[in-house]
C-alpha cells in the first residue's frame, strides 16, 4: 500500500491525524483552484472551507479504486464551484476583485508589482475556453498530474494534454498581446 | 505529430515541476526545441505567479481549528456507535417506557405538553417524548420525530432567554444536538444494526451538562451568544447534511426544521444580545 494510500484509509477510518495530513498535503493547491475560478478572496476562502467540511463528512463514502483521493477532493471542490457560481449567475465568468491581498512581509513595491501579475494571469486565464481554463488552473495552479487532472475532469489523459499545450499556447498569445 | 509534441511538452513540464531547467528538455528534443522553448518559457512565468496565490496563515489555521472540533465529534459519535449494544437495551427500554408510559397516565402527559425546562411537569413531557420514539413504526418515523423534538428545544430556548435562564439554554443546546444526532445514526445505518432489529438507539433523558454546571449566570452574554451560535452552526449543518441524504418523505420535515431552528436560536440569540433581561 502507498504511503498516500495508507494515510486516506486511516483518514476514512476517522484517524484525526491523517485527515489533518491530507489537510496540510492539499489545502493550498485547492485554495488556489478555487481563487483562479472565483477571482476573490472572501469567496475562495468560504468555498476552500466549505470544500474540506464537505470533504470531512463525505470521506466515509470514498473508495479509492473509483480514482485518486486527490481527484475526488478537487470533485468536490469543482462542484461546490459551480454551485456557488450558478447561485451567482457567473458561470464561465471570473470576477476580479479590486484588491488582491497576497501574503507576505515582503517589500511593498514587490508585492505590489506581484499584485499585478496575478491580475494579469487571472484575466488572461479567464479568456481561455472553459475547458482550457479547467485544465491549466489544476496543472500549474495545483500542481495535479496529467493523470490526476483527467481523472477529475473526467477526461481522457490524451485530452488533457492537447488542452493544456493549445492553452498555454493561447496564454502566450494573450501575453504578448498585453504587451 | 501534433500528439506527440503535446506528449514532450508534458514530459519537459513534469521534468521543470520537478525542478529542473528548460534547457535540459530543450537538449533532450533538439528537434522540438524551437516549437518547445517559447511554450516552456511561459509556463515558468506562470508556475510562479501561480505560486504567489497563498491562503492567509490564519484563514488556514481557523479551518484547521474547525476541522479539529468536527473531527472529535465524530470520533465521539463513533465511540458512542461502538460501545452501545444497541439493540439489546433498546428491547429493555421500550419496554420501560411502556410502563413508564402507563404509570405516568395520559391525563399527566397531555398537561405536560406545554411544560418549560424549569417546570415540573417537564420530565413528563420528555418521557412522553421518549416513549414515541421508542414506539415509532419505521426509522423515518423515528427520524422525523426527533427533528420534531430538536425544533420543540429550540422553540423553548427562546422562552428561556426571555426568563434569562442560562443555564436550562445551555441544557436546550445539547439536547438539540442530541436530537439532530439521532437522525444522522438514522441516515448511515452502522454495520452493527443489520444484526439486530433495525431500530434507532434510545434517546435518554439528558442531565444538565458539567459545561452547564460551569456556566454559571454570572457570565456573560457575549459568552453565552458564542456558544448558541456555534450551537445554531452545528445544529443547521447536520439538518442540511440530514437533507442532502434524506429519502424524499423527510425532506419537506427537514426543510421546515432547517427554517423554524434557525429562527428560534435567531430569536434566542438577539433576546441575549439585548441583555438577557426580557
Amino acid at each position: 500500500m502507498s504511503i498516500e494510500k495508507d494515510v486516506v484509509s486511516r483518514a476514512i477510518k476517522g484517524n484525526g491525524g491523517a485527515f489533518a495530513q491530507l489537510y496540510e498535503e492539499h489545502f493550498d493547491r485547492i485554495y488556489r483552484y478555487v481563487y483562479l475560478k472565483v477571482g476573490n478572496q472572501t469567496e475562495a476562502e468560504d468555498l476552500t472551507q466549505e470544500v474540506f467540511v464537505k470533504a470531512l463528512e463525505a470521506i466515509g463514502s470514498y473508495k479509492w479504486r473509483n480514482s485518486p483521493f486527490v481527484a475526488w477532493l478537487f470533485r468536490i471542490a469543482h462542484n461546490r464551484v459551480i454551485d456557488y457560481l450558478r447561485k451567482q449567475g457567473r458561470v464561465g465568468k471570473v470576477v476580479l476583485e479590486d484588491d488582491i491581498t497576497l501574503v507576505g512581509g515582503l517589500d511593498p513595491a514587490f508585492m505590489a508589482e506581484r499584485q499585478l501579475e496575478i491580475e494579469e494571469l487571472i484575466s488572461n486565464v479567464k479568456k481561455l475556453s472553459p475547458a482550457q481554463r479547467e485544465v491549466i488552473s489544476l496543472r500549474f495552479g495545483s500542481g495535479l498530474s496529467v493523470a490526476e487532472v483527467a481523472k477529475a475532469l473526467g477526461k481522457n489523459p490524451a485530452t488533457v494534454k492537447a488542452l493544456q499545450y493549445n492553452g498555454i499556447a493561447a496564454l502566450r498569445r494573450l501575453m504578448l498581446g498585453d504587451r | 505529430m501534433t500528439r506527440k509534441i503535446e506528449d514532450i511538452f508534458d514530459n519537459c513540464l513534469e521534468s521543470i515541476f520537478k525542478g529542473e531547467g528548460i534547457d535540459d528538455c530543450l537538449k533532450a528534443y533538439p528537434e522540438q526545441a524551437p516549437e518547445l522553448e517559447p511554450l516552456l518559457k511561459t509556463s515558468l512565468v506562470f508556475m510562479q505567479r501561480f505560486s504567489a496565490i497563498q491562503p492567509a496563515p490564519e484563514f488556514k489555521a481557523r479551518v484547521h481549528s474547525q476541522l479539529q472540533t468536527m473531527l472529535y465529534a465524530k470520533q465521539k459519535k463513533a465511540e458512542k456507535r461502538a460501545w452501545i449494544p444497541i439493540w439489546q437495551s433498546r428491547w429493555a427500554l421500550a419496554m420501560t417506557a411502556i410502563l413508564g408510559f402507563l404509570l405516568i397516565g395520559v391525563g399527566t402527559l397531555a398537561a405536560s405538553a406545554y411544560a418549560l425546562p424549569d417546570e415540573s411537569l417537564y420530565p413528563v413531557k420528555l418521557a412522553g417524548e421518549q416513549v414515541r420514539v421508542t414506539l415509532a413504526f419505521s426509522d423515518i418515523d423515528e427520524a422525523k420525530l426527533h427533528v420534531q423534538f430538536a425544533e420543540r428545544r429550540a422553540g423553548e430556548m427562546v422562552e428561556m432567554a426571555r426568563q434569562g435562564k442560562v443555564d436550562e439554554i445551555l441544557v436546550l443546546t445539547e439536547q438539540v444536538a442530541n436530537h439532530l444526532d439521532k437522525i444522522y445514526v438514522m441516515e448511515q445505518p452502522p454495520e452493527v444494526e443489520e444484526k439486530g432489529p433495525k431500530m434507532l438507539a434510545p434517546t435518554p433523558i439528558p442531565a444538565p451538562s458539567k459545561g452547564a454546571e460551569a456556566y454559571s449566570k454570572g457570565r456573560g452574554a457575549e459568552e453565552l451568544e458564542t456558544v448558541l451560535s456555534q450551537s445554531r452552526a452545528n445544529s443547521l449543518a447536520a439538518l442540511r447534511n440530514a437533507l442532502d441524504k434524506a429519502p424524499e418523505e423527510l425532506k419537506p420535515v427537514l426543510q421546515q426544521a432547517i427554517e423554524d431552528v434557525e429562527e428560534d436560536y435567531n430569536k434566542t440569540i438577539s433576546i441575549i444580545k439585548s441583555g438577557l433581561s426580557q
